[in-house]
């Protein structure tokens, strides 16, 4: 079974693509959503092996929902567009392959068999993303998108992943690891991001712990596993 | 007393000399108030002349010269400035200290003074913008009495012994003093004559000429046709009363007015001589009738007797002529002439003008052209994605999209030059609508509220469709819910204003990027109506953005 998810902003787009997909064996359909921020929460979720994807989405496109996600979990991508244009790019990005909107029927079947390939050789998806330059964070009626420089640092707990910046605590799906792979941050503590150039000082407290201050007075933890990097990252 | 006539007597020589120099084309540039450097020196030759044959003429009085010397200076002064009337004082008085005699210091240094003072009167007139006042007779005899008072007190002050000098001044003081400041008055009063002769003269000639130009004004920008022309030689006729005005393109005769157009039909080829002449050469051709002979090739019988032919001209290229004829009768005058090679320039500029719009218009339409094409493939497969998908639910549907969807682009083939009401330009966009709403679903509202009275207003093609389509490609599309488009339309200060808002105001930096046809459609709305009317477009980032089209009201719509 194939696992998979449609993301596309256009109901009747997923719709269409689904009632294809349907008519192949062997495929099940986890789910499909129709903006980029939802889709990562249910990849991060579900772990799905295959994603159809929408190029042209509101507020965050395709690409970019790829470079929101974990490396280790990065599903095999098939974009979908109505947009010629986007397919060299698309190809850069080392997708699996790209649809035309409308959907032909047999031309789905070769993509199908493409996947099918790929999953018995059971390679991850190697595809190059592009480093963060926006966080996506979900406010009260409205996604703000921060800029990666502007973090002070990433607090993690129960309620999920937190941004801290000068302008006030944002919420994002992103994962800690998505956001050490793809931004500037580094890990001081297993709940906690900071990024370096907000560092004020650390201090050394005994049984190889620390504590960070930053240029704004917080203070955070810093484990025994976690020093010897950031100590690396300094060159100390 | 006898002294008082002899002056008057060298004066009224002056007098006519001054005459004849009016009448004569050297006077000409006089009339204007900026003197050039060739007029400057013509009027130093001539004033100079008066001071040195003032000398001569004078009469000797106690080894001395009662004379009309400072009358040159003084008017060169005051017509040309301080520069000219100090040197043409300096050639009179350095000639009179030549000659001698005891008040020669005197005399050379006062008829300098004259002229300063003449050119200092002129200074002060023309630094507060006086100018006019120059030509004064008044005026001039005051500066001239001035100046012989001068004269007087040098002589009295330089000239030894003080007993002669006192005894000359007793003689010719008051002779010299009233002789040569009515003098200056009576010469003045003839330039300031002739000079306003002139003025009228051009004023008449300058009115009908803008007459013409403006009755005839932008009727060429209609087209240089046949029925434009003879609206044209009519205006021509009527203005300038020659015998006859015809104009022709390069192989016949466009339209003809006047003595003779019982065989001088529109439509017959050129066989004139000196139009196919004109034509070949590119340059005025003349036939007085007189010195060289003209004679209509169509009918002996013709009473026309003599013609002026101007090419006009597009770019140095003949494009076709004027033509203008007197009757044998008549002589053609010098002011119809140079009337009719002027509206010859003119017309020639309305073409330039006029082959210049057409172009640009062009120009507009083929860039409106490729941004229709490069607009629709995207909407295109999107709306066909949509349907596919909708026929599997709802085949009612699909059908009804699929009508619109033919709507829309049976419109988009309209020619881009039409114009059409804004219910039809709606009806356009409303097909549009449809499709992205069945795209976008719940994330699409549109709100319309137009004025009913406004939908025969009549506006260019594809007005609305490029403002629409940007406020859901650029705006909407980029909302992940909740977007609105709102398109209204009301009468407000005699204008129609159409308003199309979205909620999204996410292209505020697009904007000014010529791909979203926005300034194409604000140019063709200024072409056609004029500045004041056009799109404006003004953005509030993540909040709105505000396309405002303005167009005029068609005169019934004012009620």
């Amino acid at each position: 079974m194939i696992r998979t998810l449609i993301v596309d902003d256009e109901r009747h787009a997923r719709e269409e693509l689904q009632a294809l997909l349907e008519e192949i064996t062997n495929f099940e359909i986890i789910g499909s959503c129709g903006n980029a921020l939802e889709a990562v929460r249910i990849i991060n979720r579900e772990k799905p092996d295959l994603l159809f994807l929408d190029v042209n989405m509101p507020v965050l496109n395709g690409f970019e929902l790829l470079s929101m996600l974990e490396q280790e979990h990065l599903p095999q991508v098939v974009f979908v567009t109505a947009y010629d244009e986007y397919a060299l790019k698309a190809f850069e990005q080392q997708a699996l392959d790209y649809l035309l909107k409308p959907v032909d029927a047999e031309r789905l079947k070769k993509t199908v068999e493409k996947v099918r390939q790929f999953s018995h050789e059971d390679l991850p998806a190697q595809y190059r993303t592009a480093e963060l330059k926006r966080i996506p964070c979900i406010g009260a009626n409205r996604i703000k998108l921060v800029d990666p420089q502007s973090v002070e640092f990433v607090r993690s707990d129960l309620s999920g992943v937190h941004l801290v910046t000068p302008d006030g605590e944002f919420f994002t799906e992103l994962t800690l690891k998505t956001l050490e792979e793809r931004t500037p941050l580094v890990h001081c503590h297993k709940q906690y991001l900071v990024n370096p150039s907000a560092i004020d000082e650390i201090m050394l407290l005994e049984g190889g712990l620390a504590e960070i201050h930053t240029s704004s007075g917080h203070q955070l933890p810093v484990s025994r596993r976690y020093l010897k990097q950031l100590k690396e990252t300094f060159e100390l | 007393m006898i002294l008082i006539f002899t002056l008057l007597e060298q004066m009224s020589i002056f007098l006519v000399i001054t005459y004849l120099f009016t009448k004569s084309p050297a006077f000409r540039p006089l009339t204007s108030d900026q003197l050039g450097f060739r007029h400057k020196l013509l009027l130093y030759l001539l004033f100079s002349s008066f001071a040195i044959l003032g000398t001569y003429l004078g009469q000797p009085v106690q080894d001395a010269i009662a004379n009309t010397r400072s009358i040159g200076p003084v008017l060169a002064g005051l017509i040309g400035g301080p520069l000219l009337g100090v040197a043409t004082g300096l050639t009179g008085g350095l000639h009179r200290y030549l000659l001698g005699g005891f008040t020669a210091t005197a005399c050379g240094i006062s008829t300098t003074l004259g002229g300063l003072i003449g050119g200092l009167v002129h200074l002060y007139l023309v630094r507060r913008g006086r100018g006019s006042q120059i030509y004064l007779p008044f005026l001039a005899f005051a500066t001239m009495l001035c100046v012989e008072a001068a004269q007087m007190a040098t002589i009295l002050l330089l000239a030894r012994p003080f007993e002669l000098s006192l005894a000359l001044v007793k003689t010719i003081a008051v002779p010299m003093l009233l002789a040569n400041s009515a003098g200056a008055a009576l010469l003045i009063s003839i330039i300031r004559d002739q000079r306003s002769a002139y003025d009228r003269f051009g004023a008449h000639f300058s009115a009908r000429a803008l007459t013409v130009a403006d009755r005839t004004l932008g009727i060429l920008s209609k087209g240089f046709n046949p029925e434009n022309a003879q609206k044209l030689v009519k205006i021509i006729r009527e203005e300038t009363g020659v015998g006859a005005v015809s104009i022709t393109d390069r192989e016949k005769i466009l339209a003809f007015s006047g003595i003779g157009d019982d065989h001088h039909h529109p439509g017959l080829p050129i066989i004139t001589e000196y139009t196919l002449r004109a034509i070949k050469t590119n340059q005025v051709a003349y036939a007085d009738g007189v010195n060289t002979p003209f004679a209509c090739p169509r009918s002996p019988d013709c009473p026309l007797g003599s013609t002026l032919v101007i090419p006009l001209r597009i770019e140095q290229e003949v494009v076709g002529t004027i033509i203008l004829f007197e009757p044998k009768n008549m002589m053609f005058s010098h002011l119809n002439r140079s009337l009719g090679e002027g509206l010859a320039n003119l017309f020639s500029d309305q073409l330039l003008r006029s082959r210049y719009a057409e172009q640009k218009n062009l120009l507009v339409q083929s860039e409106l052209k490729l941004i229709q094409a490069q607009v629709n493939p995207h909407f295109l497969f999107n709306a066909l994605n949509t349907i596919i998908a909708v026929v599997r639910i709802d085949s009612d549907r699909a059908r009804d999209l699929l009508m619109h969807l033919s709507n829309f682009f049976r419109k988009n083939l309209k020619r881009s030059g039409d114009v059409v009401t804004l219910e039809e330009d709606l009806d356009h966009v409303q097909s549009y609508l449809k499709i992205e709403k069945a795209r976008f679903g719940e994330r699409l509202k549109v709100v319309t509220e137009i004025d009913p009275a406004l939908l025969q207003l009549k506006l260019p093609t594809f007005t609305l469709q490029p403002i629409i389509e940007n406020a859901i490609k650029h705006g909407i599309s980029q909302l992940l819910e909740g977007g609105q488009v709102t398109i209204s339309a009301q009468k407000i200060d005699g204008r129609a204003e159409i308003l199309v808002e979205d909620n999204a105001g996410t292209y505020c930096d697009k904007l000014s990027d010529t791909g979203l046809g926005m300034n194409l459609v604000d140019k063709r709305i200024k072409n056609q109506f004029g500045p004041e009317c056009g799109v404006e477009v003004s953005c509030e980032p993540d909040q709105k953005t505000r396309v405002l089209v303005r167009i005029p009201l068609a005169k019934e719509d004012f009620a």
